[in-house]
């Protein structure tokens, strides 16, 4: 069974139609990347996969949304939007820890979910923390703000923090491209490391990136999925004319 | 171990096996051709097939690096190197193929004092050593044993030199045998592109190692 689906999604904001009949699957303990010019929907299909998009008003979702098999925007499938967004975690753009001591940011999501055994929450954490590649830097200062924390390191926090609840999936829109390039690269390596045990789809505008660490990519433009195939076909020998001028620079 | 590490290391593992493949060609086809093994020299003609795939897939391998990774550097020098490789090696295969070929549809073994005459023997181990020296500077990277390999061509380029005039000469005492002679002649001259390719192998060994550009130079030039 595929881990995640979309099938002939459509989306609008309003009168705007973001999302034009997206059918896309995901196989587990893969990364696919989503590529496209500014404004194409990449971020708005991600979006899908935790119902993000259920806080912007106006907003009208049509077909499936499927993950292990069951449709999330459906009652039937027996699952709150808290129960979702256990399963799947979320990194942003921009790193954004909580204004807490780097041990809580960890921990919070435990906390909120009932879990307050402290030797259980100190093993989680230090695990999460050890999965973000970032324990040897911050074992000494678990008791420190996060703030204190460089700008790639806060990112590995917040990675760490989405890590801590055993999500199976896990959503990264833009996750480096406010880092600088050592910090990039981390991040890539450690995306490159978690897909043994999860799922993760990425959105990037950094083509270099999707070719280092995704299997799969998915080029969208104006709303539309225009070619989904293995990275390297992508990169190689696309499909679409459209796909290819986007990965050769020639337009967006 | 990064990704692009794992990557090229693969295809450095890939093209050691392109060389083994290669070397034992060589090898099967010189055994082949001095006992006149046909079993053995139709094992060469099958392999060849091999030979064409792993080119083939290796210089996938080398395409997918460039556009997923964009090597740098000693990177980006590895991979141009190993795609150049892997064209000489894939030749050094044709050549194999079309000495068991010969084997294949003769019947007749070459005269003992034909092939002294021509060095075809040591002319052949010559050109299996380079290889062989080719392989290992490559994978150990180790410039000075590349060097070395410059000198030894100049000895089968030696060899090549002479056969016209002793082929000649044997001819005239043994004018029935001058369809072997011809033959002769046709190997000393791959065994000779054999050593070229060898030689094309380690400039551009040297070239990833170094950033160093030998082609075109004088033997002496290339030692410096």
């Amino acid at each position: 069974m595929q881990k995640l689906e979309t099938k002939n999604v459509q989306l609008h904001y309003g009168e705007f139609h973001a999302l034009k009949g997206i059918t896309m699957s995901f196989e587990p303990n893969t990364v696919t990347a989503l590529i496209g010019p500014s404004g194409c929907g990449k971020s708005t299909y991600l979006r899908l996969f935790n119902r993000m998009n259920d806080l912007i008003p106006n907003v009208k979702i049509k077909g499936e949304v499927l993950l292990d098999g069951k449709d999330i925007y459906k009652k039937s499938a027996g699952m709150r939007i808290d129960e979702l967004r256990k399963k799947v975690g979320m990194v942003f753009q921009k790193p954004n820890p909580f204004p807490k001591t780097i041990f809580e940011n960890v921990a919070y999501g435990l906390r909120v979910n009932g879990i307050n055994h402290a030797g259980f929450v100190e093993e989680r954490v230090e695990t999460s923390l050890r999965q973000a590649a970032l324990w040897d830097e911050v074992k000494d200062k678990l008791k420190k703000s996060a703030f204190e924390l460089s700008g790639g390191q806060q990112q590995r926090l917040c990675i760490a923090r989405a890590l801590a609840i055993e999500p199976s999936i896990i959503l990264m829109d833009e996750p480096a491209s406010a880092l600088d390039p050592i910090s990039t690269a981390k991040i890539e390596e450690l995306i490159y490391e978690l897909k043994t045990k999860y799922t993760i789809i990425i959105v990037t505008h950094n083509m270099q990136q999707a070719g280092r660490v995704s299997d799969k990519t998915a080029f969208f433009y104006l709303g539309e999925l225009v070619e989904f195939d293995a990275t390297p076909v992508i990169f190689t020998n696309p499909t679409h004319s459209q796909t290819q001028d986007y990965v050769t620079g020639r337009f967006g | 171990m990064t990704h692009l590490d794992t990557e090229l290391k693969r295809l450095k593992d890939e093209i050691l096996e392109m060389f083994n493949l290669v070397c034992s060609q060589l090898e099967k086809g010189k055994e082949s051709l001095l006992t006149l093994d046909k079993s053995l020299a139709r094992e060469v003609n099958f392999n060849e097939k091999r030979v064409n795939a792993l080119e083939l897939k290796i210089d996938k391998d080398c395409e997918n690096i460039f556009a997923l990774f964009n090597p740098l550097a000693i990177d980006l020098r590895f991979v141009l190197a190993v795609l150049k490789i892997n064209s000489n090696l894939e030749r050094i295969g044709d050549i194999a193929d079309g000495i068991a070929r010969y084997v294949a549809e003769t019947e007749t073994i070459f005269d003992k004092e034909l092939l002294q005459v021509t060095e075809l023997e040591k002319m052949y181990n010559m050109a299996i050593e380079m290889m062989k020296d080719a392989q290992q500077a490559f994978d150990q990277e180790n410039t000075k044993l590349a060097r070395g390999v410059f000198k030894k061509d100049d000895m089968l380029d030696d060899i090549n030199g002479k056969a016209n005039s002793v082929l000649a000469s044997f001819i005239q005492k043994h004018p029935e045998k001058t369809m072997q002679a011809l033959h002769i002649v046709s190997t000393i001259r791959k065994l000779e592109r054999t050593g070229d390719q060898a030689k094309n192998i380690v400039e551009e060994t040297i070239f990833y190692i170094e950033a160093k550009v030998l082609k075109h130079l004088s033997t002496a030039a290339k030692q410096e």
